[in-house]
């Protein structure tokens, strides 16, 4: 037997991991909160302050940012939730043919981000698949006169891509919850005189909500922190908040440095809030 | 059997208009088939009826088709075949949700977001009793079961038995025609499990209710039921009192089912079963021809002396210690047939003994050894009679 204290032991066997994530994510967290509160020694004369927070509320750019970021976050969260909810109670009533659906939903599930964007800049730009249909239908004179769903105001094209990508991750969350005995409460429910409307509001409805409120509140944190999406199929103003972000850190003048950190940690903050969230739906669902 | 159908509801409004207790209904089951693949059948042939205001049990080892039958009596599984009727009420197209029939299952299965209170009350809310009536009735309910005080404590706070308890006063909160029980105290231990037979038959009795109880414990069956229905291999076996199936086995397999057996194989000829222990006596003797005689160990004698009739001189093999009895496993003169006595704890017997066993007359049956033959309740009464 050994003779290091348990503890010791775990912490040793942690170490590496810990390591990067306590070097690089909290130190580079832990340099951000210090840049964004004016921490900036190779600039002369500068101070700690809030100034940069300030400065963020008053940017008409962040205030736009702030509108963007929670519109497309929102409405690709519940519209993930709804679809993939939907699509996760389709497969389960397809009996025998209910694994292969299954597995078809989750083909979108690797697929990285950027794939997914660009996949929609095909499929829903001005000179996109869906803007030649359209024209070659006669519903548009020409592909250029097809609504613009990319680089728009809105964030149309960004909510497509998350909705893709995001409505198969919650489906399978929903999934796995339903074949955690839920037939069987449906069936004592059913010899208890439930129809199906009252299976789906006193049954289902009760037993998934911890499961779709956990995925959809990563969705949210997700959707929220991501960067690559809304740069590619997003508008430079209005931007989301982690695109402004890189773009005031992307400023040649280094006087931007801790709108963009400050931008960065609020962000985080949210994200933050999000994964406590999630950790207490979990808590939730485990009991 | 010519049916009845049944109009709109009819049962739904009768169990919902009374909430004074009212007797069970009679439940019939009419050449039932399942099967999950075709030309597979889960089980076959299952004729079944509980008279009114019964308590019978449906035994039989795991797997071999109970809760695929309380499954259809239910309305949850579809049948290939066969009817279901209730009080001569056909129930084939009446969907689970209206069949005036109540399931408590394996697994508690109360509705953990809501309390215990909610889930006694569940099946009124649906069927849209008022909220007086709904806390009247779940009083009347958890004082039924023992459990007046909970009504406000959440599922998951209760331990294996309360659950259960639940479970039952959530479907007798319907006043259902017919109670259906498959194996609801299996998870429990032994004490609590013979507290909540007692249960169960105090509230069969004082609410006349019928039920179909499905075990594969045949000490529970036979604590339980008024009458016993035998299941092997998704067919019904035999179906009698409890205590029939003990003294007078339908077939070997129901023999062997409720107990160890000495089995000896021989051939009748009017009421002498000539085998190789030589000529025994039989008080019940049955067709002449080829059978297996069974007897059991609890109903075999050991005798200072030979004397009594089909007393058979064996050597003592192994004694088992059983706590309440001795199991003495003894050999022939010959060397070829084993019997098995069960003696008081206490009596001087050691491997190596010369003993005389008597195999009675009266306890000695002759069983076929390949057709099964099937005994009805009325026939086991007649006999009786």
């Amino acid at each position: 037997m050994s003779t290091v204290p348990r503890g010791l032991r775990i912490t040793l066997l942690l170490a590496p991991a810990l390591l990067v994530v306590v070097g690089l994510f909290g130190g580079g967290l832990a340099q951000a909160v210090a840049q964004s509160l004016g921490y900036q020694p190779f600039l002369p004369g500068r101070e700690l302050s809030l100034d940069a927070y300030r400065a963020l509320w008053a940017d008409p750019a962040v205030r736009a940012s702030i509108g963007i970021t929670l519109r497309v976050a929102l409405i690709s969260t519940a519209a993930a939730a709804v679809l993939g909810t939907a699509a996760a109670l389709l497969v389960r009533s397809l009996g025998r043919h209910r694994r292969r659906f299954a597995a078809l939903l989750q083909v979108t599930l690797p697929l990285p981000h950027a794939v997914a964007a660009l996949a929609m800049i095909l499929l829903l730009g001005q000179s996109g698949a869906l803007s030649r249909v359209a024209a070659a239908l006669g519903l548009v004179e020409d592909p250029s006169g097809f609504p613009a769903l990319t680089q728009d105001g809105f964030g149309w094209g960004i909510i497509a891509s998350y909705v893709w990508k995001e409505a198969p991750f919650v489906a399978v969350v929903v999934l796995a919850a339903l074949s955690s005995g839920v037939a069987e409460l449906e069936d004592a429910a059913r010899a208890l005189g439930a129809n199906a409307a009252q299976r789906m509001r006193h049954v289902l409805a009760p037993v998934l909500a911890p499961a779709v409120a956990a995925a959809s509140v990563l969705v949210f944190a997700f959707t929220l922190g991501s960067y690559e999406v809304p740069f590619l199929l997003g508008r430079p103003f209005p931007a989301t908040l982690p695109v402004v972000a890189y773009q005031q850190f992307r400023d040649p003048d280094l006087s931007a440095r801790p709108l963009a950190m400050a931008i960065a940690v609020v962000t985080a903050l949210l994200v933050g809030a999000c994964v406590v969230a999630y950790l207490s739906l979990s808590e939730r669902l485990r009991r | 059997m010519r049916l009845r159908r049944p109009c709109a509801d009819t049962a739904v409004r009768a169990t919902m208009s009374a909430h004074e207790p009212r007797r069970g209904g009679e439940l019939v089951v009419d050449g039932l088939r399942v099967a999950y693949e075709p030309g597979v059948p889960v089980v076959d042939g299952i004729d079944l009826a509980v008279p009114a205001g019964t308590l019978t049990a449906l035994l039989g080892p795991s797997g071999c088709g109970k809760t695929t039958v309380l499954k259809v009596v239910a309305g949850l599984l579809t049948a290939g075949a066969g009817e279901v009727s209730v009080d001569g009420i056909a129930l084939d197209t009446t969907p689970a949700e209206r069949r005036p029939v109540g399931m408590v299952f394996q697994k508690p299965l109360l509705f953990g977001h809501l309390t215990v209170g909610d889930n006694v009350a569940f099946g009124l809310r649906m069927r849209g009793v008022g909220r007086a009536a709904r806390r009247r009735r779940v009083a009347e309910m958890l004082e039924l079961v023992g459990l007046p005080e909970l009504a406000g404590r959440r599922v998951g706070e209760l331990s294996g038995g309360q659950e259960q308890r639940v479970a039952l006063a959530r479907a007798l909160v319907l006043d259902p025609r017919v109670l259906l029980l498959d194996e609801p105290f299996s998870a429990l231990d032994a004490e609590l499990r013979h507290r909540m037979r007692e249960l169960v038959r105090r509230v069969q009795r004082e609410l006349s209710i019928t039920m179909l109880f499905v075990t594969h414990d045949q000490q529970e069956a036979v604590d339980l039921a008024d009458a016993v229905v035998l299941m092997l291999g998704g067919r019904i076996e035999g179906v009698g009192s409890p205590s029939s199936f003990y003294t007078d086995p339908p077939t070997l397999a129901a023999a062997r089912f409720f107990g160890s057996t000495n089995e000896i194989p021989g051939t009748v000829t009017g009421s002498a079963f000539t085998c190789p222990l030589g000529e025994l006596q039989l008080d019940h003797p049955g067709p002449d021809g080829p059978g297996v005689l069974v007897v059991r160990p609890e109903a075999v004698r050991l005798l200072g002396a030979d004397g009594p009739p089909n007393t058979v001189t064996t050597t003592v093999r192994e004694t088992r210690f059983r706590g309440t009895h001795r199991t003495v496993v003894t050999v022939a003169d010959g060397g070829t047939m084993v019997l098995t006595a069960t003696v008081a704890p206490a009596v001087p017997v050691e491997a190596g003994d010369r003993v005389h066993l008597q195999l009675p007359p009266s306890a000695c049956r002759v069983l076929p050894t390949a057709a099964p033959r099937i005994v009805t309740t009325t026939e086991n009464e007649d006999a009786r009679a």
